[in-house]
């Protein structure tokens, strides 16, 4: 091998990135054994709890789990975070955006016991909530790809509303796998098959590794060389359910639908071995599901080169039930690793999508809790949500020791909060946010609408879904350029990458250089009314970063304003030294 | 002077083979023309690519593979070479003088026809997949910690949008020069002067070490602070993209667009960039295949040559492998506009430099050039060769977490006659 490097790639945050003193078999070591009776002198996993633990809602268990898998975990865990660390990680992961200095401050001054949870609840009943996993779900089944045949806009709704409804995750996945394009109202979740082109090769490889979590890509042409599960039969298992299936653009509309046959088998060879094999469909290591006997007639509608094939009995239709089905475990445990690694900001298995018994989870007492309780709770993404929100090891703090080791195992037992990098919604809303751009903006349209419609305008105004629909909707122009920038291809990952035109963007980028634009309201001008250095200082950090200054970070605000002739250019560039800090860029 | 770095296997096959008639002439009294850029590339030892996508298809009767005289052999003479034995097409008389420092690979089979599908199968050296392409590959093991410039830079006219690094990471990807437009944003705001834009960084900066002391995942925070860092450096070197070339160099390499890109390609390459893929468009012929070739080639052939001569006379085509392809070849058969339409089963590429044997032929079409006669080459066969030939074994998997993938495709191999 030749030069390997190790220093800018970045993955698994930090867990293994091969470093020299600590393996990931070491770690895998550490992390995986759940010793009997480990000497455990936190309080909160006593034995006499652990007893209960059946009782204890999902959160306990969860805590209790992840304690009991490291011995040393008292030693490594951090303490739970301070209310400022906790107030912007949670409105990020849960609203998609840093909270406004108002926001914060609210929650800072906020003397009630529960007020976490409070906040917790707010947020997954906003319309932020529910653009944040249309965002995130976007992300995760399409990755970025550009398609045509279904409107991203349409898409993009259909999702979010499906979340503001909190629809079950099977549903939403069953509507998907269904969705032939034909039917209106369903033809935006159409999208995960129309915009793959139909690609038979395509589909299957990401249904096994979107839904089930595992990447049969390898297994198309021999059983895979080196993981023994991932076997030519699971992957011709599920293509046998799509095979009979074909892409067909409707005479009259011009617009691509799904049609499908009533035969056709599927055979695959090894290219190595040259062996044959055959397969009914099937979801991995599950029983193959056999065509019944073949009705008289064999179509609804008989396929010609006008008439889109519709036959008597569907494998498609069967994929969406296989694929939900209460013994397809691995359903369950692709998504709530997901959901966890969004909000944690590592998966219990990692890359999300590479399952198998060589790279098994970390935790798996953990990920097989989860499961079960997702599916009990009827595939409620909302409420594991907020199980998850409410866990100690989501409200650790991230500051940790300076000692590398330290902080690694302490990462690798989930001892501590991750650094989780902004999405590129995220950081393009969150600097909105931060500059008032958003702000600004917001007024402009509310003055736009109390005269356009003085009577109405009022209760239009109070209501949330106005409000952000509005919003969204104005500053898409300046979100577009920023996801363009940030967002490279592909899936849902907790890896970090960085490029140099994401940095020249900030650097030199117009649209950075118009948020900082003193307008009425927007950050800079706010600031320039602020007579006191200190003043300033405070509202600086909780405007962009979410917490307020320390004395050192407030006395260098002092000399910088002491230090550069021109107050306004002193603000401008000390708004833009935060917006681009690594502590703005990182959700932590 | 005597050359001592990159692949020295070539200089003992150079002189084994006795390929002494043009070869050693180039090689002699340049030393002192070099730039102090160019000496610190060559001393660097670092390993390089360029790759000169002739996007559309070049056609293999027209270069690389002429069947004069024969059915489908169309108008234009074989020229013989500086290499006894080598004749390629009358279109390329620059080339033909410089064989002797090239290879040709005359018996690719993509099994495509189709322009994205023949690409991908040549830049990934797989037939399907998400892989990363043959630069994002240079740029994450051939280039230094620290590069001065992004590993991978795509000097084209347009370029289609394509997940180029896969798993590999952002920064391996290809950053795209639209001409020889410089990257986007380069250029510091109007109202931002150099006081002003070193006092906001070092307020950056103090808050990031500040951010970092409080410990965890330092590779989160590394790698960001080096995205500013190449930021910096790119603009830093700004001139390069917006200095005019000489009087000289255009003379050389031509004023037309894919002159002046091979010069920027060749001041990319002289100043720490790892691979530079330079696109030549508009060789999909399917009208006027004889004309339009006469007019291409003559661009590329002169300029491409001059771009080969600057490599070698400074000493770094033995640490730079140089690729000459196209995402497929042409039919034989004409179709009724005089056009050829594409054809992937018999295809020839042309490479050389660092690690592979100059002036070898490799595999052969039949007769009439309607399919491979012998030694059949995939286009995982060719990434192999590639790599194999930059000194990286494509047979270990990929300096990735949790998934076992092999660098190259583990159904193909090098094509090992072509290695020095």
């Amino acid at each position: 091998m030749l030069t390997r490097r190790f220093t800018t790639i970045v993955a698994l945050a930090g867990l293994s990135l091969a470093c020299a003193d600590v393996s990931d078999k070491a770690l895998g070591a550490n992390v995986g054994n759940t010793p009997a009776s480990p000497p455990l002198p936190e309080p909160a996993t006593t034995v006499a709890e652990n007893s209960l633990a059946d009782e204890a809602t999902l959160h306990v268990r969860l805590d209790e789990l992840i304690a009991l898998a490291t011995p040393n975990f008292a030693d490594l865990a951090s303490p739970r975070s301070s209310d400022d660390e906790f107030v912007r990680r949670v409105y990020l992961d849960l609203a998609g955006t840093i909270p406004t200095s108002t926001q914060t401050r609210e929650f800072l001054a906020n003397q009630s016991p529960d007020k976490r949870e409070q906040l917790i609840d707010q947020l997954l009943n906003s319309p932020q909530h529910a653009r944040r996993l249309q965002y995130v779900f976007d992300e995760m089944l399409m990755e970025r790809r550009v398609g045509t045949d279904v409107p991203d806009a349409d898409w993009q709704t259909w999702l979010r509303e499906s979340f503001r409804e909190n629809k079950p995750w099977d549903q939403l996945v069953t509507e998907i796998l269904s969705a032939d394009g034909v039917d209106e109202k369903q033809r935006p979740a159409a999208k995960f098959f129309l915009d793959r082109k139909f690609d038979v090769d395509l589909v299957t490889r990401d249904i096994g590794r979107v839904f089930l979590g595992v990447d049969l890509e390898c297994a198309q042409c021999h059983d895979h060389p080196s993981i023994d599960d991932y076997l030519q039969r699971h992957y011709y298992g599920l293509s046998a359910f799509l095979k009979r299936s074909y892409l067909f653009t409707d005479p009259k509309t011009k617009q691509k639908v799904l049609g499908e046959k009533a035969e056709g088998d599927v055979k695959f060879t090894s290219v190595f071995t040259s062996e044959e094999g055959q397969t009914d469909p099937r979801v991995l290591n599950l029983p193959g599901i056999p065509d019944p006997e073949p009705a008289k007639e064999l179509y609804i509608a008989k396929p010609t080169s006008n008439v889109r094939g519709v036959p008597t009995y569907s494998r498609r239709v069967q994929l969406a039930k296989a694929m939900v089905a209460a013994d397809n475990v691995d359903f369950r445990r692709n998504i709530v690793n997901r959901l966890w690694a969004l909000m944690i900001g590592r998966g219990l298995v990692e890359p999300l999508d590479i399952r198998h018994s060589e790279n098994p989870p970390s935790h798996p007492e953990v990920l097989e809790l989860l499961a079960d309780e997702f599916q009990k709770h009827n595939y409620d993404v909302r409420w594991m949500l907020r199980e998850l929100a409410l866990t100690e090891t989501y409200q650790r703090s991230s500051k940790l020791s300076t000692d590398s080791k330290q902080s690694r195992n302490a990462s690798a037992a989930f001892a501590c909060g991750l650094l989780k990098p902004l999405s590129p919604e995220q950081f393009g809303w969150s600097s909105l946010v931060a500059t008032g751009f958003s702000t600004v903006t917001m007024s402009a349209q509310e003055a736009a609408l109390r005269k356009a419609e003085p009577e109405t305008a009022a209760t239009k105004i109070e209501d949330p879904l106005w409000r952000e629909e509005t919003l969204r909707k104005v500053l898409k122009p300046e979100l577009d350029p920023v996801v363009a920038r940030f967002a490279g291809q592909g899936g849902q990952k907790t890896s970090f990458e960085a490029t140099a035109d994401q940095a020249l963007f900030v650097i030199n980028g117009a649209n950075v250089e118009k948020w900082l634009k003193p307008q009425e309201g927007a950050l800079t001008d706010r600031l320039h009314k602020l007579d006191s250095p200190e003043l300033l200082a405070e509202e600086l950090y909780i405007s962009i970063l979410s917490r307020p200054p320390s004395r050192d970070e407030s006395t260098a605000v002092t000399n910088y304003l002491k230090s550069v002739s021109d107050r306004a250019t002193a603000i401008r560039e000390m708004t833009w030294a935060l917006l681009s800090s690594a502590e703005f860029r990182f959700n932590h | 002077m005597r050359r001592e770095i990159g692949c020295n296997r070539i200089d003992h096959q150079l002189s084994r083979r006795g390929f002494v008639a043009g070869s050693a002439a180039g090689a002699v009294a340049i030393g002192g023309l070099l730039t102090p850029a160019q000496a610190e590339a060559v001393k660097s030892g670092q390993k390089r690519i360029l790759q000169v996508f002739l996007q559309g298809g070049l056609s293999q009767f027209e270069s690389w593979d002429p069947k004069p005289g024969t059915r489908y052999g169309g108008p234009f003479r074989a020229i013989p070479t500086s290499v006894p034995g080598i004749h390629i097409c009358e279109l390329m008389p620059h080339i033909a003088q410089r064989m002797h420092r090239l290879s040709i690979v005359r018996s690719l089979d993509l099994k495509t026809n189709d322009h994205r599908i023949g690409r991908l199968r040549i830049e990934k050296g797989r037939t399907a997949g998400d892989f990363p392409y043959v630069g994002a590959v240079a740029s994450k093991y051939l280039a230094p910690e620290n590069p001065p410039l992004p590993g991978y830079l795509h000097i084209t006219t347009r370029g289609l949008e394509d997940n180029t690094n896969a798993f590999l990471g952002a920064q391996h990807a290809q950053l795209k020069l639209l001409g020889v437009n410089a990257p986007e944003n380069l250029n510091r705001p109007a109202n931002l002067d150099e006081e002003s834009a070193q006092r906001r960084n070092a307020f950056r900066r103090l808050a990031n070490e500040r951010f970092a002391g409080r410990g965890g995942q330092p590779a989160f925070t590394e790698a960001f602070d080096s995205s500013f860092e190449m930021a910096k450096r790119l603009m830093k070197r700004k001139s390069l993209f917006e200095q005019e070339p000489s009087a000289k160099d255009i003379e050389r390499y031509g004023s037309h667009p894919f002159g002046v890109r091979c010069i920027l390609a060749r001041e990319l390459l002289n100043n720490g960039a790892t691979c530079v893929k330079v696109t030549h468009h508009g060789y999909d012929t399917h009208a006027e295949n004889f004309n339009f070739h006469l007019e291409q080639l003559d661009e590329f052939d002169r300029t491409f040559c001059m771009l080969l001569d600057d490599l070698h006379d400074s000493g770094m085509l033995e640490s730079t492998l140089v690729l000459v392809y196209s995402e497929f070849g042409r039919t034989p058969k004409l179709n009724q506009r005089y056009g050829r339409d594409h054809w992937g089963a018999s295809v020839s590429v042309a490479l050389g430099g660092c690690g592979i044997v100059p002036g070898a032929v490799v595999g052969s079409t039949n007769a009439e050039g309607t399919e491979v006669a012998e030694r059949e080459v995939s286009g995982g066969d060719l990434f192999h060769t590639y790599f194999r030939a930059l000194g990286l074994d494509t047979s270990t998997n990929h300096d990735i977490p949790g998934r076992p993938v092999p660098i190259g495709d583990p159904s193909a191999s090098p094509i090992e006659e072509l290695l020095a």
